[in-house]
């Protein structure tokens, strides 16, 4: 309703209320430049006041040392120059973030990946009953919020009380009563990781699984006649095709993974060890734990830095889609 | 081309996978069933070193103590009004972006789809530390107002994306027609493309309310308590209750049910939204 009403406002000049065709047409090509400008005024204020400020403000945030005094007083924070990204650079505690969080994404995301294109091909296999439940069960687990998933997870690790441990107990001889999930960081990782697998497993089967039913079936049938086998039909006729579409939800699940934050938190108490630290839970430990505001804003840059190639590849994909239409 | 021994090779092959899909749905389905599982016993059965996988004394206790629990209903109701004013603001100002996007050539429009593509992906997080300055500064923390203004641009960028595709979606030759036919530009906005586009403003609005029915870094960090929502709140309680996992799984089941019954109404619109076009390539 809102939609309707704003737009009458929005653009001031538009064509008078009986406008004639030839006067459309000609209105058209006279000012062809004002009218999408005016539609799209708000949502630039917006996204640069919201936006693009506060991300200016980061930058210049990241070469100063604003401590709490600052903040209340108002003052401007003295200059450092490249002083935060020197410490962060030389700190060997940094890099061990960075490198963790970047073994993390890699891991994490081959893993989904691979399994979210075998469960894809699982569904075209299966009777319809099995493929449907498939679909429901994953809906539902897409559905879940993060937040909560990770707090389902830590239920079920939950060292005392955790169904995990009582089921692995089970096995003979195996003592797993009261073990802890998290005091080794391994074994921690591998629970964050199997959170983030089984959460991510939904959007990249169900997507991959449509791009799939996009492959025509004469070709697989014809590969078939020729004499290949089910992995050759798959490599030479299949993966070609889906190509465009893996990219696109590989470089998403990086973007994402690579950003990992609620579920450490959420599994950490939101205290996370230094064994359990990602770039992004680093930056806001450092600026909201420590109120090294600086600091982390110097962290944050870097973190948008070293994530700016990919960011730059999936727009790039999305901008050749938009550009079509 | 189906010989003998193929079909019999497929029959086979459909038992295996069907098998192996059964014990995928399983495993996927474990944690959802256990969360139920968990909130509908009593705390005695939930604290219990064999646990059970059946309540056998099925309660609504867990429910009744959440429900109860110092700030749920403020934070039930702060997440209401963030959320709805936070999706009303994005997808008026966002229809009317894509509008432009869609519908025009215009200089700077393609600058104009490299940002709204572009903040997507920058992590809300690392703007957090700026955003907390700003509002701080402003006296809009502790606020529902400046929260909300951090929510509608969350969701703006992916409203635009979306909606744009929507809007593609509708023939030009349909404005065009009517153009011809003595409608105004306005008119042609109200009467066409307006209806056409409706499915898709419900299916972004919904997105957006669950993305912002979501978020709780932001508000965590922003606001106190008394203007939280029920994500933060489950974050709160996890933390300082720690072991009352009855009353916090109930509560997660409360908080995560108006997403999933929006979720399975949009599901297909999501993916598309993500992802659009990509298969055709």
């Amino acid at each position: 309703m809102h939609a309707v009403d704003s737009p009458a406002t929005a653009p001031p000049e538009p064509v008078a209320p009986s406008t004639p065709d030839t006067q459309g047409a000609r209105v058209r090509r006279r000012r062809p430049e004002w009218t999408p400008l005016f539609l799209a005024l708000p949502a630039l204020v917006l996204l640069a006041a919201l936006l693009a400020y506060p991300l200016g403000r980061m930058v210049v945030l990241s070469f100063q040392d604003l401590q709490l005094r600052h903040l209340f007083s108002g003052a401007t924070p003295p200059w450092v120059g490249f002083d935060n990204y020197t410490q962060i650079l030389t700190d060997g505690v940094f890099w061990s973030v960075v490198l963790r969080t970047a073994v993390f994404t890699v891991v994490s995301v081959s893993i989904s990946i691979v399994l979210g294109l075998g469960i894809a091909l699982l569904m075209g296999r299966v009777s319809n009953g099995v493929r449907v439940a498939m679909m429901i069960t994953m809906m539902f687990v897409w559905a879940i919020p993060q937040l909560v998933s990770a707090q389902i997870f830590k239920w079920m690790v939950d060292a005392d009380f955790g169904v995990l441990n009582y089921l692995i107990d089970q096995i003979p001889g195996v003592d797993f009563a009261n073990h802890s999930w998290f005091a080794d960081p391994t074994q921690g990782w591998i629970v964050i990781t199997t959170l983030v697998v089984w959460a991510g497993i939904p959007f990249l089967a169900i997507t991959l699984h449509a791009g799939l039913t996009q492959v025509p079936q004469e070709l697989r049938e014809a590969a078939l006649v020729d004499g290949a086998n089910a992995w050759q039909s798959l490599r030479n006729i299949v993966l070609p095709i889906l190509r465009p579409l893996l990219v696109i939800v590989t470089t998403l699940s990086v973007i994402w993974n690579f950003g990992l934050f609620t579920q450490v938190w959420a599994l950490r108490d939101s205290k996370p060890e230094q064994e359990y630290q990602t770039l992004a839970t680093y930056a806001f430990t450092q600026a909201f734990g420590r109120s090294e505001y600086s600091l982390g804003s110097a962290i944050s840059v870097v973190t948008v830095l070293l994530m700016l190639g990919v960011m730059a590849f999936y727009v790039r994909q999305m901008f050749q889609i938009g550009d079509v239409d | 081309m189906s010989t003998t021994p193929r079909s019999q090779r497929s029959r086979a092959g459909t038992v295996a996978a069907n098998t192996v899909g059964v014990i995928f749905v399983v495993v996927m389905a474990f944690p959802v069933y256990w969360v139920l599982n968990t909130a509908f016993k009593p705390a005695s059965e939930v604290l219990s070193f064999t646990p059970s996988f059946w309540p056998q004394n099925p309660t609504l206790d867990n429910f009744r103590s959440a429900i109860k629990a110092p700030f749920f209903l403020v934070d039930l109701r702060n997440g209401l009004i963030i959320t709805s004013t936070a999706v009303a603001g994005a997808i008026v100002v966002g229809f009317l972006a894509a509008l432009a996007i869609a519908r025009f050539r215009f200089y700077g429009r393609r600058a104009l789809i490299v940002v709204i593509l572009g903040v997507q992906l920058v992590p809300l997080l690392a703007l957090l530390i700026p955003l907390y300055l700003m509002l701080n500064q402003a006296n809009l923390t502790n606020t529902l107002f400046g929260v909300t203004l951090a929510y509608i641009v969350l969701i703006l960028p992916y409203t635009v994306w979306t909606l744009r595709g929507f809007i593609a979606a509708v023939p030009r030759e349909l404005d065009e027609a009517a153009l011809v036919d003595g409608c105004s530009r306005w008119q042609t906005f109200y009467r066409i493309i307006l209806p056409l586009t409706g499915p898709g403003l419900v299916a972004t609005s919904i997105y957006g309310f669950i993305q912002a029915w979501n978020e709780f870094i932001v508000i965590n960090t922003l606001n106190n308590p008394e203007t939280q929502n029920l994500m933060a709140w489950l974050l709160q309680n996890q933390t300082q209750r720690g072991t009352a996992w009855g009353p916090l799984m109930a509560g997660a089941l409360i908080t995560s049910l108006p997403v999933v019954v929006f979720f399975l109404v949009v599901q297909r619109n999501i993916a598309v939204g993500l992802t659009a076009g990509a298969v055709k390539g």
